[in-house]
């Protein structure tokens, strides 16, 4: 197992094929379950399969840290079967009828317990979720994807999961014609804490099944690393040591940087605020929290502030993917390996001969691929935390973009 | 030393003379901290003395197991703290109950975290009328400085999280206050 990831970092394209494969028999399931709704797909014009399909993904992955054990394990049982049933993935592949929705993104969501005893991390998926309307032929589609890495619970991860992309929504359109993306995120962290500080202190009901009590919840918090894609920019917002790195022209193009509490200029913030970094097990705020920045932990205030830095990119032919990862992944895998790994699965799925429609449709699988590639790579190279990737396809969205140019 | 109230009364001075005066060694550290909380004395020290129940005032704890004992003096708790915290479970002994001067003593001999030779006393007293009459808590502690650390370093980091747990057993008891006194209305 060891070796089949770490060999798709040094060796060619034909090793990284044959790592494709530990995932092929779960795809053939997947593929299989998903030909009843292809029917009922037809008459919808958004794409609801591909979110309850991640839906439930994402639910089995937070239902118990014994089940993301065990299905950790049953992958890893998995990949010995697939190794020696090659063919399975050329059937897969030939059963698959192709399928376009244009204007989606293509993306992959995995996100797994690893070797903690709780899965706190949150992944928000919400393609499409925002619509800018410029005339009846030209509408802008938004897609929002995010992270959140909850820590001393996970409650606040999943208020930001539930939330923060309808905030982000509001006010967007809020802003209209006069949107500026930097104070909007800022705006829209602002009020994702104000929310998770409300409840704390109203003593609602925790929305997770966490044993503490509600005078806990002041020291519950989350990272938020989200990204905002519209046909022309990666808007990307940062709070905590979550991260967004783009692949542009096969090079990793960090669009976030880490809030640790040694960065020079955290640092300083958090002395010219009162505060002090410790470096106990690593640089912690005060000896306790190891970033300087996050959603809620009311009571490292205000040390531990809940303002994003903001990144705004211009897109470009040249880029090629865009991965979020909590720190469970960033620990052990560079960037560079990053954004190797997941260009080779990207490229792995395109066929010799170009037939387009069929490219379009693996493209989604080759995300799934590359997200579970990465957080494998993660847990083999001993990731101590929760593993959250979410893997965007910007190549083949800017591919359609130019032939409608074309057109 | 961190102090809630500006002015040190005498029954604070008595109360750190005689039970939070533990000697230093060499390479330790400590430090003492006071949290003034508008509630009953006998409903705040209802929840100090529940060993086997630390997270009904304390932050940061999301289980607790007792390993020995029944709550009572030389009882041994297993507490497995949140995550996020540089500590995974802490092993802890229970060293003095007295419910009659409201003193309670522990030690922690064990678990996965840098606090070695800790020990800790926490004391409930009311503060005389002229005072303000309320309920007062003192917890104090002695700990060794981390091989690479500081003294300093060292009392900021069991500082922070002891003044969080006291402000959480402020918070807890008065707010049941609170909720007694809407109930009488």
């Amino acid at each position: 197992m060891a070796g089949i990831c770490c060999g798709v970092v040094g060796e060619s394209g034909e090793t990284s094929s044959s790592s494709i494969e530990p995932t092929s028999r779960p795809s053939a399931r997947r593929s299989l379950d998903l030909l009843p709704l292809r029917y009922i797909a037809a008459d919808v014009s958004v794409p609801a399969p591909e979110n309850s399909r991640k839906r439930q993904k994402l639910d089995r992955c937070v239902s118990s840290a014994r089940e993301c054990e065990n299905a950790v394990q049953s992958s890893k049982s998995k990949v010995a079967k697939a190794v020696r049933n090659r063919s399975s993935k050329i059937l897969t592949l030939d059963s698959t009828s192709p399928t376009v929705y244009e204007g989606c993104l293509r993306y992959g969501v995995t996100s797994v317990c690893g070797r903690r005893r709780d899965m706190e991390d949150a992944v928000s998926v919400r393609p499409s979720f925002c619509q800018e309307n410029l005339s009846q032929d030209d509408k802008k589609e938004f897609h929002f994807f995010a992270v959140f890495d909850g820590h001393g619970c996970s409650h606040v991860a999943t208020m930001c999961k539930e939330r923060l992309h309808e905030i982000v929504k509001e006010e967007i359109h809020k802003a209209k014609e006069n949107l500026e993306w930097e104070s909007t995120m800022k705006k829209c962290f602002a009020r994702m804490d104000e929310e998770v500080l409300r409840w704390s202190q109203n003593n609602e009901t925790p929305n997770c099944r966490c044993e503490l009590q509600t005078p806990h919840c002041d020291a519950v918090g989350s990272t938020a690393v989200v990204a905002v894609v519209t046909p022309e920019k990666i808007i990307v917002a940062n709070c905590g040591d979550s991260r967004a790195v783009l692949c542009r022209n096969k090079v990793a193009v960090p669009l976030s940087d880490d809030h640790k509490p040694d960065r020079p200029d955290e640092l300083l913030r958090i002395q010219a605020a009162g505060g002090r970094v410790i470096y106990w097990d690593r640089p912690r705020v005060l000896g306790v929290l190891a970033m300087s920045r996050a959603i809620g932990d009311n009571y490292l205030k205000p040390y531990v502030i809940s303002e994003p830095e903001v990144t705004v990119t211009e897109r470009s032919d040249k880029d090629e993917c865009l991965i979020l990862g909590s720190d469970g992944l960033w620990d052990t895998v560079q960037n560079d390996t990053a954004c190797k790994v997941v260009r080779m699965c990207l490229n792995a799925q395109k066929p010799a001969s170009p037939v387009k429609e069929m490219a379009v449709d693996c493209s989604d699988k080759s995300c799934s691929d590359a997200s579970i590639l990465l957080t494998k790579l993660a847990l083999v190279r001993q990731s101590s935390d929760n593993v959250s990737v979410v893997v965007v396809d910007l190549w083949r969205d800017q591919s359609m973009a130019t032939t409608k140019g074309i057109n | 030393m961190l102090c809630k109230q500006d002015l040190e009364t005498p029954t604070i001075k008595a109360m750190l003379n005689t039970y939070h005066a533990s000697k230093l060694s060499s390479n330790q550290c400590g430090s003492s901290l006071v949290q003034t909380i508008d509630a009953p004395l006998p409903l705040v020290w209802s929840l100090i003395r529940r060993f086997e129940y630390p997270q009904g005032y304390k932050l940061f704890v999301k289980k607790c197991n007792l390993l020995d004992g029944d709550g009572g003096i030389g009882s041994v708790r297993e507490v497995m703290i949140t995550s996020g915290l540089p500590a995974g479970v802490s092993v802890e002994r229970l060293d003095k109950l007295d419910d009659d001067k409201h003193v309670l003593k522990f030690s922690i001999i064990g678990g996965d975290h840098r606090l070695v030779n800790y020990s800790s006393t926490i004391t409930l007293h009311e503060e005389e009328e002229e005072y303000g009459g309320k309920t007062v808590a003192i917890e104090s502690y002695a700990v060794d400085v981390p091989a690479g650390s500081s003294g300093d370093d060292t009392c900021s980091f069991a500082n922070t999280i002891i003044a969080c747990n006291l402000r959480s057993l402020a918070k807890i008891t008065e707010e049941k206050v609170c909720k007694v006194n809407q109930i009488k209305l």
